[in-house]
């Protein structure tokens, strides 16, 4: 197997995108890159162009990368370093944070491509609890 | 030729997340699809978030069923995961 696809976690809160990580290494494993890019560039609430922008670049493993966003500026700062960044290899997909998160992780552990890994997480918002 | 197998196992615990990302991970190295049902719910195996919806709960039974080629062993490969899952 080649090198997992990266995910990488954006949220307003530095604690809920590293307490989401913690979710994701559990159940994914070592093996899947998983960066969190939660928080200003001083951890208070907000999203950091520059912690996104070193998130992908950690997680890029040279399969690719998956980023999600939970919401609002998290979105817009996000697409704006995928904009700015030279590598075209990370995608920013629209599903929901956790349950896409976790979708995801899953796959990429399995090996999977991005488009892959990428469906997987939209896939994530058809999917019923209960 | 496609073949099916079906195989019903017992749960030895919740199959949460842990379990049904094992079982994701398994039939990701076959060609067949497979399914697990529990209570009239399908899910695909491939989807970690199906397979946690079906809230199956310790003690209880799923089916794993499969279709294609290596159907057989695919089903087996995911009993023998879900048997042995902490």
């Amino acid at each position: 197997m080649g090198q997992p696809v990266g995910i990488v976690l954006v949220s307003h809160s530095e604690r809920l995108a590293h307490g989401l990580r913690d979710m994701l290494v559990q159940v994914a494993g070592e093996q899947v890159p998983i960066e969190a890019a939660g928080g200003t560039d001083d951890g208070a609430l907000g999203t950091s162009y520059d912690r996104i922008l070193v998130a992908i670049d950690r997680a890029d493993r040279g399969a690719g990368v998956l980023v999600l966003t939970d919401l609002g500026s998290a979105v817009l700062t996000a697409q704006t370093v995928l904009e700015d960044r030279v590598a075209n290899d990370a995608v920013l997909v629209d599903a929901p944070f956790v349950e896409g998160a976790v979708a995801a992780a899953v796959l990429a552990s399995t090996g999977a491509d991005l488009d892959a890994v990428t469906l997987a997480a939209v896939e994530a918002r058809d999917v019923r609890k209960l | 030729m496609s073949a099916s197998c079906e195989l019903p196992v017992v749960l030895p615990v919740d199959l949460h997340a842990r379990p049904a990302a094992a079982v994701v991970r398994v039939v990701a190295g076959f060609s067949s699809t497979v399914e697990i049902s529990h209570n009239g719910k399908n899910a695909k195996a491939k989807s970690v978030l199906a397979v946690i919806g079906l809230g199956a709960r310790a003690g209880s039974t799923v089916v794993v069923r499969g279709t294609g080629d290596d159907a057989e062993a695919a089903v087996k490969a995911v009993v023998s995961t879900l048997e042995n899952t902490e």
